[in-house]
């Protein structure tokens, strides 16, 4: 059977509470055109997403993580070409007119960036950027916009809020100037925050404060979350489902208690295995797994993690389907791991095998 | 819920005089002292070097040599090139720059007159370059690549590559001679006609207007471009949903025009030069004109004068340059961290 129908009919996600979907993506693709090459950046991506839920994707460096939120958005540059179908409570994102898209923008889905440093303009101060964003989706005087952004430095709790309004970016640490994108972000209330990276750049305890603070504003304001990120354990620790990202599509998508007590894919145990034991690096932004990740020009044909993975035969030439294999587990792989618990003289060679239990325990506790 | 509103805005001469700016004010007239010898000497010794001096040229190919000496005696002349420096370096200083041998006329007086003029023309030429090509600029960079962009870049470059007099020698030709709209010579003073003053000045203005315009649209718009493409703080923006002029004139050309200052104070001295033979050939009675007579009859005081003139105004743009920097830019004029 084709993977691709099964995709376009039913992302991960649907199910029994499939009335409520916020978002709702198939089949995702997107392609740039540079001077004859064609970079492959997603490659048929679906999920789903209910509001006020938090779904993490995750994938390492170049699996199209950014650009599939971006498109979200309308945010690529000229040279992408997309195709597939974004829904936004039914209202279909991709090929919206830039004019409407404007109005979607900030308003229903909003954006935080990996660099807190370069994501704010240096030359403007807090006080006028936040107040842009608001009045962009309202009609509130300059006086009422201000009231409502300080209302927002504390929402996102900025120390003294008040003179903070008047200060600029670099008057500001990582930590605070990431606070005041995340009330940016905030201002035309949105019910889907997409959060690409928004902790990667910060310092350990600054990372968990400002996570904390996502979190916090996920439950007061039921705001539907993104959160995309290198990072297994973060994923574990916040999200409610996880989509794992390789090479442009979907590879593994579960609840995040299930995904890491019966990862399938090998990808996934790759990436769990790259997390070292017991406490992770402060900085670990980049998994380290063998190898090189396939680039986006020229994609392997069949499945695209054959030439890193172990358990690869030949069977991997032919794409895996991505399927919904167990309820609410989904994977593209012809040979997905088995529980340790149902198969205990398991394969010692077999990536991150061993460490799956560990570093899930770790990750948790 | 109200906020007090009060603008943290200091008035513009306490965030002067209280600023780092301030004292580097003070550093770079400082070091300007140094520069103005330096380049003093220079034009002195190289006036020098040129056979003839200005008794010669004075009395011309006839003068018998008795004559000469006389006249060379009378200026001062016969004195060693050593100790006239420091004469004319004794008077600079208290503010006295000397006679002209030429005209016998008190040289600062003559100065000041010529600066007039000059600073005319290169302020309308400045400032029409500028306002003409942050526009120009702003509608290329809203399309990159778009049809607006295309011409423009093509006319820019043309632009680029025509030298000043050549483009001079056109205008002329084209809106003096052919149509004999606009005058191609002779100079009204402002105060005695203003309308003829200006027209006048419009075509000079052009001249040395058009490489300057072609050349800053050009930086602009790559500037501009760069940001739109490259920023993280322009995604930022237009995550916002707001509209793409805000995204490019809130966000973007803020963020260029510090490098677009840059760029127009670095070009001032090259501004120097093409008014100094845009001068010549439009006979309009400035700085340069004064210089370029004054090289011819080896009036070395008046060069001298001029000279420095041009020194002095170039320290000076470079210092308001980097003053409308610390002024402007928020991270310099908070200082950082
Ligand atoms: N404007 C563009 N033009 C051409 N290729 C692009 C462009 N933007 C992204 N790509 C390519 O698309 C692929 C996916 O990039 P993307 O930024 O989505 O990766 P990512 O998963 O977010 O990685 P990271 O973790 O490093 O942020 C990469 O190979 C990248 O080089
Ligand atoms: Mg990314």
């Amino acid at each position: 059977m084709s993977g691709e129908r099964a995709d376009t009919l039913a992302p991960p996600g649907s199910g029994r509470d499939a009335g409520r979907a916020l978002l709702e993506v198939r089949d995702l693709r997107v392609r740039f055109s540079r001077g004859g090459r064609r970079v492959h950046a997603v490659n048929g991506l679906s999920y789903r997403l209910n509001a006020g839920e938090i779904l993490a994707i995750i994938g390492e460096s170049g699996s199209g993580k950014s650009v599939s939120a971006r498109t979200l958005m309308g945010l690529l540059p000229p040279s992408a070409q997309v195709s597939g179908s974004a829904r936004f409570e039914g209202t279909e994102l991709l090929g919206m007119p830039e004019r409407e898209m404007r109005g979607w923008r900030g308003a229903e889905i909003a954006m935080v960036f990996q660099d807190p440093a370069r994501s704010l303009n240096p030359t403007m101060r807090i006080g006028a950027q936040i107040t842009e964003a608001i009045r962009a989706h309202s009609d509130m005087s300059r006086k009422q916009a201000a009231a409502r952004a300080v209302e927002l430095l504390k929402l996102v709790h900025l120390p003294a809020a008040e003179r903070r309004f008047y200060e600029y970016p670099h008057q500001l640490s990582g930590g605070m100037r990431q606070r005041v994108v995340i009330a940016i972000a905030l201002a035309g209330e949105p019910r889907l925050l997409i959060a690409d990276e928004a902790t990667t750049a910060l310092d350990v305890t600054t990372q968990a404060q400002i996570m904390e603070l996502l979190l916090e504003l996920q439950q007061r304001l039921g705001m539907a979350i993104i959160l995309i990120s290198h990072d297994l354990g973060l994923a574990a620790s916040y999200a409610k489902n996880v989509v794992v990202m390789y090479a442009g599509r979907a590879v593994e998508y579960a609840s995040a208690e299930e995904l890491f007590a019966h990862v399938r894919m090998p990808y996934t145990q790759a990436l769990l295995g790259a997390i070292p034991l017991l406490e992770r690096e402060p900085h670990a932004l980049l998994p380290v797994i063998p190898g090189q990740p396939p680039d986006p020009a020229a994609l392997p044909a069949g499945c695209p993690f054959r030439p890193r993975c172990a358990a690869a035969t030949d069977a991997c030439l032919e794409p895996p389907p991505f399927e919904e294999h167990e309820p609410g587990h989904w994977w593209a792989c012809w040979h997905p791991a088995k529980d340790p618990a149902e198969d205990p003289a398991r394969d010692p060679g077999e990536p991150g095998g061993a460490h799956a239990r560990p570093v899930k325990d770790g990750v948790q506790g | 819920m109200t906020v007090a509103l009060d603008r943290r805005y200091r008035s513009v001469p306490a965030r002067l005089f209280g600023s780092p700016a301030f004292r580097m004010v003070g550093k770079r007239l400082l070091m300007a002292i140094p520069i103005m010898l330096g380049v003093s000497v220079l034009t002195f010794w190289v006036l020098n070097l040129i056979p003839g001096n200005a008794a010669q040229q004075l009395l011309g190919a006839e003068a018998t040599p008795e004559q000469i000496r006389a006249l060379e005696a009378q200026m001062g002349l016969n004195e060693p090139a050593v100790s006239r420096y420091f004469d004319w370096l004794g008077g600079a200083v208290t503010g006295d720059l000397g006679r002209s041998f030429v005209s016998g006329q008190d040289v600062a007086g003559q100065l000041g007159e010529r600066l007039t003029v000059s600073a005319e023309l290169t302020g309308l030429a400045l400032i029409a370059s500028v306002a003409l090509a942050v526009p120009v600029a702003l509608l290329a960079a809203r399309r990159p690549d778009g049809l607006f962009d295309r011409v423009s870049m093509f006319v820019s470059v043309s632009g680029l590559s025509v030298a000043s007099y050549v483009l001079a020698l056109v205008l002329v030709l084209v809106f003096a001679v052919r149509f004999a709209v606009l005058p191609a010579i002779g100079y009204v003073p402002f105060a005695e006609d203003p309308v003829e003053n200006l027209r006048g000045m419009v075509l000079p203005a052009t001249a040395i207007a058009v490489p300057l315009f072609c050349f800053y649209t050009r930086f602009l718009r790559g500037d501009l471009v760069d940001q739109l493409q490259g920023q993280d703080y322009i995604v930022t923006a237009q995550a916002k949903g707001i509209g793409p002029w805000q995204v490019l004139l809130r966000h973007a050309f803020r963020n260029s025009s510090f490098g677009l200052i840059t760029v127009v104070g670095l070009n001032l001295s090259t501004l120097i030069g093409s008014t100094v033979i845009i001068e010549s050939i439009f006979a309009i009675p400035g700085l340069g004109q004064l210089m370029l007579q004054a090289i011819n009859t080896r009036d070395v005081l008046v060069v001298q004068a001029c000279v420095i003139v041009f020194a002095v105004v170039t320290v000076l743009a470079n210092l308001i340059t980097d003053l409308l920097y610390a002024v402007l830019d928020p991270r310099i004029r908070y200082g950082s961290g």
